[in-house]
């Protein structure tokens, strides 16, 4: 090495050590993590800092296209927009340490629409268009970072949640898989004519569980199984001899290859059947089996569900609960998201309901009067996780107040032993009494048609809170028809009552999302706790929950679930698809959150809370979960507009 | 002969390549009335053998200039000199130079010659510039024979002048960094202290152009009254 080249070199690394701090710094936060080192290194050396008061304006709408990249080193910037029908400013967001600003606009070629201001004394390291362009251009991470922004940090979250599955599990399997990916056998087929003997044989040489019966444009038109052929023995009269058209399944139910491996388990589970072909333009492609999906898990979802369903005893539905808890653990392992879970509960608490009360009615006797049994508040929104609260109750026909007397002194024995059994069973008692054995809630149409009436029309405290359990009802079990019919009447009240709908609004903006302006959470100790905390569900869910409902009821929407509820708020019109697209992630993203502490809770025999440390989430949860919060709080401005609160 | 040329220190003979870079250096500029943002500035850190102003020896400088108002983080400026007769002393557990490293640097001609390059006609900012200012002035004169002119402003007199509501008695550059929440990289490293320096002298220009003072020259003038009160108010 010549002299000069010696000194070049020291020269050179000189520029590395001292960039070397900034680069550490930005190591620890994506995309800047998962980039190359030189890549990262040229990025650094391209880099100025620069220092902006708090206060102080960094980037305007005013100031044209924008010139430059930023990155926060230290301190806080703050997105202010105006408020386009009244004075003042509204905070959009918050970015911190690590995060970077303003992508859209840089690569749009076009000003912010938000002017960017330094929430606190702030470094930023700044780097100009050129400079910017020409990592761009070099790293793949960046530019996958740049051009999917904020969404691209969502799905870092999705891959380390599977990230850890596999490393317990040893997997890759995900019930997101399309079913077509699944490494499925050639499908067993054959032609309607074929003998029953012969269809079994082939059943049996390929050593399968199913066979397809299809017609000559390969269309599945039956499916015979092995339970199917268990039938067959049974029953003395059965003719081997005879085609299998007589004995098949006939129009089974298919799905196409690209739903996923969580759409085909459901079905199973909530048809109860073994097995579902795949359909691609009318031709058969394949046959997944209950084993297929679940040759990996020990607990299986279908099998559960079934067993649930048939339990002989109520001593066998109590013993089943544990096994919900580990396919919950299991399910969000794999990578299944909280709507998933959320929807696996449900159902299988369904069916548990469903199971006490067909036991009950079998020990004590049929009360001979048609009842519903309603459920209300997230059980009745579909949201449960495993801690759950009984929130129930009955609905019956009556011709007059005398009738409803008679029928409700047959069926309240009965609803008690109910609420006892399912209270065995794991389902809380309701503290409220808020069940079906309490008499205020046995009631006919006609007198819950009253009753919540009532809470629309004098809109007090405690009918406020009624009316945000009472109103997200469903039926568990019996006929429908008459919840509908008090759903119709319930919106058409609604809609009417403009003060019922602003007290509604001024209730659902109580619970304000942790977030302030100077910090990053807004926390609470409770009690001698050593860290502070905020309440996922009542802080962090909440706002999302009431102010669904509370435009649902207004804009006469008959869904119950929060997230069914946004999208048809968006289909109507009522809020902007993008709000309504974001505040579903956020709130996907909050309950996602509180599942995993509720499992790890669990795991660590520790009772379940919804009260959170942030700290003790990774760098990239912390963050999101603040955005999401913030998600919260701009719904909550949004009623506050609408209702002018 | 002049008579007294015995009388002056022998001016160091360099070769004609470094006579040339050295006659090419401009002079500072005279602290001006522009904008503190407009003014090219370069912070400077010297690690040194010891704190003697007389015998201790410049071992490593680090340097960052301030363009525009913002650092320039890919263009910092840093050399340990050749220094093969220093030998080991306590200050190595400070800055860290080993006799290696110190036998692997610069040639001193040449570190100060890039140096003075890098400064161009910037005024200089140091934390206890005074210290800075007179090891530099001391090693310009010895291996260049180069008389030191550019003006200095320091950071520890800049920062309690702006921050009279920050009560911290004697305060060092620690003090500071940890007062405005700043991270450093490895502290008595001359450019990662120089680069921390650099960080404190923006927020202190943002706090000066807060208080009316946005050029160098009423920074300065400013430093000077500031100084004058405070000899009263120790003499009162």
């Amino acid at each position: 090495m010549s002299k000069k080249d010696a000194y070049t070199q020291a020269g050179r690394t000189a520029v590395l050590q001292n960039i070397q701090g900034t680069l550490q710094f930005l190591q620890r936060f994506p995309p800047f993590n998962q980039m190359e080192h030189s890549h990262l290194a040229y990025l650094v050396e391209q880099c100025q800092l620069r220092f902006y008061a708090g206060g102080e304006s960094i980037i305007t709408p005013a100031e044209g296209p924008v010139e430059h990249f930023y990155i926060v080193k230290q301190g806080r910037v703050v997105g202010e927009r105006h408020h386009v029908t009244r004075p003042g400013t509204e905070t959009t967001f918050e970015i911190t340490s690590g995060e970077c600003f303003p992508l859209a606009a840089l690569l749009g070629e076009r000003a912010t629409r938000t002017e960017h201001l330094a929430g606190e004394d702030t470094f930023c390291l700044q780097l100009d268009k050129a400079a910017f362009i020409r990592v761009f251009s070099m790293s793949e991470v960046f530019r996958d970072f740049a051009l999917r922004g904020v969404s691209s940090l969502l799905d870092q979250v999705n891959q380390q949640v599977r990230q850890r599955a596999v490393e317990t599990l040893g997997t890759q399997y995900s019930l997101n898989t399309p079913l077509g990916e699944l490494a499925l056998r050639h499908p067993v087929v054959c032609t309607p004519d074929l003998a029953l003997r012969e269809a079994v044989r082939l059943m049996h040489e390929q050593q399968v569980g199913s066979i397809v019966i299809i017609d000559e444009q390969r269309h599945p038109i039956g499916i015979f199984t092995l339970r199917d052929l268990r039938q067959v023995v049974a029953d003395a009269s059965a003719e081997l001899t005879a085609p299998i058209e007589r004995y098949m399944t006939a129009k089974p139910f298919y799905l196409s290859p690209q739903a996923s491996a969580f759409d085909a388990a459901m079905a199973m589970t909530e048809r109860h059947i073994a097995h579902v072909c795949l359909v691609d333009n009318q031709r058969l492609c394949g046959v997944i089996s209950e084993r297929d999906l679940f040759s990996l898990q020990r607990v299986d979802l279908v099998h559960l569900a079934r067993t649930i369903r048939h339990a002989p005893r109520l001593d066998s539905l109590v013993s089943l609960r544990g096994e919900i808890g580990q396919l919950v653990e299991r399910m969000l392992a794999h990578g299944a998201s909280s709507t998933q879970i959320t929807q696996i509960i449900t159902l299988l608490n369904d069916h548990t309901v469903c199971r006490v009360i067909e036991l009950a009615i079998a020990e004590r006797g049929d009360p001979g009067v048609p009842f519903s049994w309603l459920c209300f508040g997230s059980e009745g929104r579909r949201e449960q996780t495993l801690h759950t609260d009984q929130d129930n109750g009955i609905l019956f026909e009556a011709r007059d107040g005398a009738e409803a007397e008679a029928i409700r002194a047959r069926l309240l024995p009965l609803a008690q032993h109910i609420n006892h059994n399912l209270a065995q069973c794991g389902f809380t008692l309701c503290k409220g009494n808020v069940m079906a054995g309490n008499p205020e809630l046995c009631l006919s149409r006609g007198e819950w048609a009253r009753r919540f009436a009532g809470f629309v029309r004098e809109a007090s405290p405690e009918n406020l809170l009624r009316s945000s359990i009472y109103f997200d009802l469903r039926v568990v079990w019996g006929d429908e028809q008459g919840c509908e019919q008090l759903r119709q009447g319930l919106l058409e009240q609604v809609a009417d009552n403009r003060i019922f709908q602003r007290m509604l609004a001024d209730n659902a903006l109580r619970q304000r999302p942790p977030v302030g302006r100077l910090r990053e959470f807004v926390l609470t100790r409770q009690g001698d706790d050593k860290a502070a905390t905020l309440d996922l569900k009542v802080q962090g869910l909440t706002p999302f929950v009431d102010g669904a409902r509370l435009l649902a009821l207004a804009h006469g929407i008959t869904a119950c679930n929060t997230l069914e509820r946004l999208r048809q708020l968006i289909t109507q019109g009522v809020i902007d698809p993008l709000d309504g697209a974001a505040y579903e992630e956020a709130y996907h993203f909050i309950q996602q959150t509180r599942m995993q502490q509720h499992q790890r809770q669990s795991r660590e025999n520790m009772p379940y809370s919804n009260r959170l440390d942030p700290d003790s989430l990774n760098h990239l949860d912390r963050r999101i979960l603040r955005e999401s919060l913030r998600q919260a709080q701009r719904l909550q401005s949004s009623l506050a507009l609408r209702y002018q609160l | 002969m002049n008579l007294f040329a015995w009388l002056r220190p022998t001016a160091p003979e360099l070769d004609a390549a470094l006579q040339r870079r050295l006659d090419a250096l401009p002079g500072p500029a005279p602290l001006g009335v522009c904008s503190l943002r407009e003014q090219r500035w370069v912070v400077l850190d010297l690690e040194t053998s010891g704190l003697n102003l007389n015998r201790d020896q410049v071992l490593s400088i680090g340097a960052v200039a301030i363009e525009d108002g913002a650092i320039d983080l890919g263009r910092p400026f840093e050399r340990t000199l050749r220094r093969p007769e220093q030998k080991t002393n306590a200050s190595v557990l400070i800055h860290g130079l080993g006799p290696s490293a110190l036998a692997a640097g610069c040639e001193p001609v040449e570190a100060l010659l890039d140096l003075m390059t890098f400064i161009g006609d910037s005024p200089v900012l140091a934390f206890h510039a005074p210290f800075d200012q007179r090891m530099l002035a001391r090693a310009l004169k010895d291996s260049l024979g180069l008389r030191l002119q550019h003006p200095f402003l320091d950071v520890a007199e800049l920062a309690p002048m702006l921050n009279p509501d920050t009560v911290l008695r004697e305060a060092g550059l620690d003090d500071w960094i940890a007062r405005f929440g700043l991270e450093v990289q490895a502290r008595h490293h001359a450019s990662a202290d120089a680069q921390v320096t650099a960080e404190l002298a923006l927020i202190l220009f943002s706090q000066a152009r807060r208080q009316q003072l946005d050029s160098p020259l009423q920074l300065e003038q400013r430093v000077r009254q500031w100084r004058r009160r405070k000899a009263q108010h120790h003499g009162l």
